[in-house]
């Protein structure tokens, strides 16, 4: 295996990460799920791209103004369905991510089901290096503030978060919005890598995807959606020569860790509270054996009535 | 006891309708400052209800709610100016509650239950966040935060399981944590909502003395619900009776205890209930 | 002459509507009672339409009984995932969102089960019903479309009267309500649900062969099983006679936009419904709305 060919990996696998990290914000700790960021990575390909080829705005600008478009767009899709209950939600990103790919295909300035070609080659393995380390930093930091304590209280309970005083409308909006951005950005990475985009690129397998890589990953956890992004994009370029099967097996295995581990990987866990909280985890521990006598000892007692 | 306090809260002929049954008829009462109110009925009486009307998740049919004095929910028969704040805008102003059937941050530790609802005690922004310098706003406030999660749940005697998933609680710590969140709010009103369900006696009986040390700590008013007799009349100073979403009684517990139409509807309705109300006199 | 092109656009609209209702209430089937949508549905209705094909070509089969077989296969297939797949997440009170990727999972999985072994070309059914059109007056009707708008009417008024007259109906719309509450009345929910999605299935069966012999066989089939998905919503989820009127609705929306617009807006408008019922009427034409309690 040539170097060249793992740096592709590499490229494809970052990109692949900034929309998985916003998902992740989105599903793992609002407790959102979209199965349309397929079209918020799309319209962030197609600006940037429409910006660097036919108006000749180089790669950087173009690729915020991606993300910047696709944030509008989801701020414009949340004040419309963040209202919904959960699974109404859900169905309509769905909607709303086919929309999005129809109308590419139907609109010829862009190129209809042809799309755009000649993209120059702008996205390297340094690239996407540094948006994912910005990426992964800002979403770090954000989950860890009180900003951030909020939209998991959400994911949590919408209703005790909203009579905790927080404004869940707002924090959802906020999370969608923030999600739709990296989504962007991811696309307008992935159109510079590629060097030509379609509609067909951007089809409602591609969300189902990193939906599927958030929850393998785990729910509420950073370090579990890189870890994910990273196995999950690796695997299938592994078992290349298995063919067909390959998604056979992929299949399979997202029923298997539904069944067996529906936590995924890390699932509320960060790889770094492994090491940094033993203490924590001892303190809980401990606490847990009290429970469990407790409840041992009342258990008796009624026995005894 | 300060009964002749300032009003806190007042309901003024609040009803509710779902479709054609009517939950809550024409309820009026008023809670003054520093009160332990308490609100009992059978089941199906309309207490919850008169809750999620206070709070903001259900939208009044008639009448008005006015807390300190400023109306925070009103119905309109013409439906032109329903007035109707956010729940978390209520919540803001200075109420908070705690659940019937428990709703904790399930999969959060105790202390981050307690932490998120810290979050009043904060005003930083997000790109503030996203930075995390040292120093600055967004230190100060986090620090504080942390500090103040962590009082409360001394106060609430949780500290030794500050770390444990807030799931795996036994019910009565879980109770008690809800309380720990709501007070994290620092609010004015508390609205309990049966604290005591799931409990045995004797936690029942803390369970009593905790609600009166925090009233008296947070300068509160207490609004509570509950099925146990025992607790109601200890702890109440004044109670509001209904049945079928219609006011039956008020009064000091003595009162209502001796109210033949209270005896009556527990009677009718069940008998266990009016047991309860004996052991209470005890 | 206008009057003629629209019937015969109506009746095409009807015919594909039509499709979209058997495959749509297997949707609102299992909605009602779990509360997810099961995007598994699709591989079902694609495993239908290679079983009825394979009954047909390999077997030998007459028509009739490969119609029947494919609707075995389909509902066994159905059962079987509920099964293996959602009994496990029921038994640990997973949350809907689990049912929907591991609903994902398993139509990936069977699709491309498909195209591992029997692989992903395009296969034609065998003539059943001459192409000599049905004519009626001056409209001239396509066998194979009054078949399907037949099959349909008598699926779905089967299934009406299953839900509404019987037993095993009652314990259907009991479960609806709340399981909890039917199970204590003494409803067998697992056998409700086995139930439903038995129903789900057969249907689904029939109608991907329908959909095989109007069309061709090929893996990703079950894809139209969206549109069906759409079509349960815009009726509203949940609602048995919403998926029926709302697949009925858009089959005829579909067919008048690309008469006489263009067939390039036809599945954007059926996603543009979709996200208009949400935003307007989020329960659809059909369904009921609640105030949630606290």
């Amino acid at each position: 295996m040539s170097w060249y060919y793992i740096e592709g990996i590499l490229i494809q696998c970052g990109y692949v990460l900034m929309v998985v990290l916003g998902l992740s914000l989105l599903t793992g700790f609002a407790g959102l799920f979209s199965f349309g960021h397929a079209g918020f990575m799309a319209i962030g390909a197609y600006v940037s791209a429409i910006c660097t080829t036919k108006f000749g705005l180089s790669f950087l600008p173009a690729l915020l103004l991606g993300g910047v478009v696709a944030g509008v767009v989801g701020a414009g899709l949340g004040k419309l369905t963040l209202n919904l209950k959960g699974d109404y939600f859900c169905i309509a990103t769905l909607g709303f991510g086919e929309a999005v790919r129809l109308i590419l295909e139907n609109w010829e300035y862009v190129g209809g089901a042809r799309g755009i070609s000649g993209i120059p080659w702008e996205t390297n393995l340094k690239s996407v290096i540094i948006a994912c380390a910005i990426g992964t930093l800002a979403l770090m930091a954000l989950v860890r503030s009180r900003h951030g304590r909020s939209i998991i209280a959400i994911r949590e309970d919408e209703l005790a978060a909203e009579m905790s005083g927080i404004n869940t409308f707002r924090y959802k909006m906020i999370a969608l919005i923030i999600s739709a951005v990296y989504a962007g950005i991811g696309g307008g990475l992935l159109a510079h890598y590629m060097t030509y985009i379609q509609p067909k690129m951007f089809q409602m397998v591609k969300s189902t995807e990193y939906t599927i890589i958030v929850i393998f990953g785990g729910l509420g956890s950073v370090t579990g959606s890189i870890i994910g992004t990273f196995i999950l994009t690796f695997l299938p370029e592994m078992l290349r020569s298995l063919d067909n099967w390959r998604l056979v097996i992929y299949g399979l295995a997202v029923i298997v860790i539904m069944v067996i581990r529906p936590r995924g990987l890390m699932g509320g866990v960060e790889l770094g509270d492994i090491f940094r909280l033993p203490a924590r985890r001892r303190a809980a521990k401990l606490a847990e054996e009290r429970i469990k006598n407790m409840n041992g000892e009342s258990a008796g007692e009624e026995a005894q009535r | 006891m300060k009964s002749e306090g300032m009003e806190v809260l007042k309901l003024e002929h609040v009803t509710k309708q779902f479709g054609g049954l009517t939950a809550v008829d024409d309820v009026t009462f008023n809670i003054r400052e520093g009160e332990i109110f308490g609100l009992i009925g059978p089941n199906g009486a309309g207490k919850t209800t008169i809750f999620n009307l206070i709070n903001g998740v259900y939208a009044l049919s008639a009448g008005k709610i006015l807390f300190y004095g400023k109306t925070i929910g009103e119905g309109a028969e013409e439906r032109k100016k329903v007035l109707k704040l956010k729940p978390f805008q209520i919540a803001d102003m200075g109420i908070s509650r705690t659940f019937q059937n428990i709703r904790l941050f399930r999969n959060l530790s105790v202390y981050d239950n307690v932490l998120i609802a810290c979050h009043r005690s904060a005003n930083y922004g997000l790109f503030e966040s996203l930075l995390r310098l040292k120093g600055t706003r967004f230190a100060r406030q986090e620090k504080v935060l942390r500090h103040k999660a962590d009082d409360l749940l001394d106060l609430m005697r949780l500290v030794f399981y500050r770390d444990v998933i807030s799931n795996n609680l036994p019910y009565g710590l879980q109770r008690k944590l809800e309380i720990a969140r709501a007070l994290a709010l620092e609010p004015k009103l508390l609205l309990l909502d049966e604290p005591a369900a799931g409990m045995n006696p004797e936690e029942t009986g803390s369970l009593m003395e905790m609600i009166r040390s925090i009233r008296d700590q947070f300068h509160l008013t207490v609004l509570i619900i509950e099925h146990h007799m025992d607790l109601i009349m200890g702890v109440c100073d004044r109670i509001h009776v209904l049945n079928f979403g219609k006011s039956l009684a008020e009064g000091t517990p003595a009162q209502v205890q001796s109210s033949p139409a209270v005896i009556e509807a527990y009677l009718g309705v069940q008998d266990g209930a009016l047991y309860a109300v004996n052991e209470g006199e005890q | 002459m206008e009057m003629e092109q629209f019937l015969q656009q109506m009746i095409n609209g009807l015919s594909l509507g039509s499709v979209y209702a058997l495959m749509a209430v297997g949707y609102s089937l299992v909605y009602s009672i779990m509360n997810f949508s099961n995007f598994a549905h699709g591989g079902v209705i694609m495993v239908g339409a290679y079983i009825g094909y394979f009954a047909m070509t390999a077997a030998n089969m007459p028509f009739w009984m490969a119609f029947l077989l494919c609707g075995v296969g389909a509902g066994l297939l159905a059962v079987l995932l509920e099964l293996t797949v959602y009994t496990p997440l029921r038994n640990r009170n997973a949350p809907f969102l689990y049912y929907i990727i591991s609903a994902m999972g398993a139509s990936i999985f069977l699709e491309n089960f498909v195209i591992a072994t029997i692989g992903p070309t395009y296969r034609t059914y065998p003539q059943v019903f001459s192409h000599e059109p049905f004519r009626l007056g001056s409209l001239s009707l396509s066998r194979i479309d009054l078949m399907i708008i037949a099959v349909a009417a008598i699926g779905l008024i089967t299934l009406v009267i299953i839900i509404d007259k019987t037993k095993i109906g009652l314990g259907i719309r009991a479960s609806s309500f709340s399981i909890k509450a039917s199970q204590l009345m003494g409803v067998n929910v697992n056998f409700t649900i086995f139930l439903v999605f038995l129903l789900g299935g057969i249907l689904a069966g029939f109608a991907g062969m329908l959909f095989g012999m109007k069309y061709t066989v090929y893996p990703t089939i079950g894809n139209i099983t969206t549109k069906s998905f759409v079509a349960a919503v815009f009726g509203g989820l949940g609602s048995l006679p919403g998926a029926i009127i709302g697949s009925v609705l858009l089959g005829i929306i579909e067919v008048l936009v690309s008469g006489y617009l263009s067939s390039n807006f036809r599945d954007l408008i059926a996603f543009l419904i979709l996200i208009s019922i949400l935003i307007i009427k989020p329960t659809g034409l059909m369904g009921k709305s609640s105030e949630d309690k606290a």
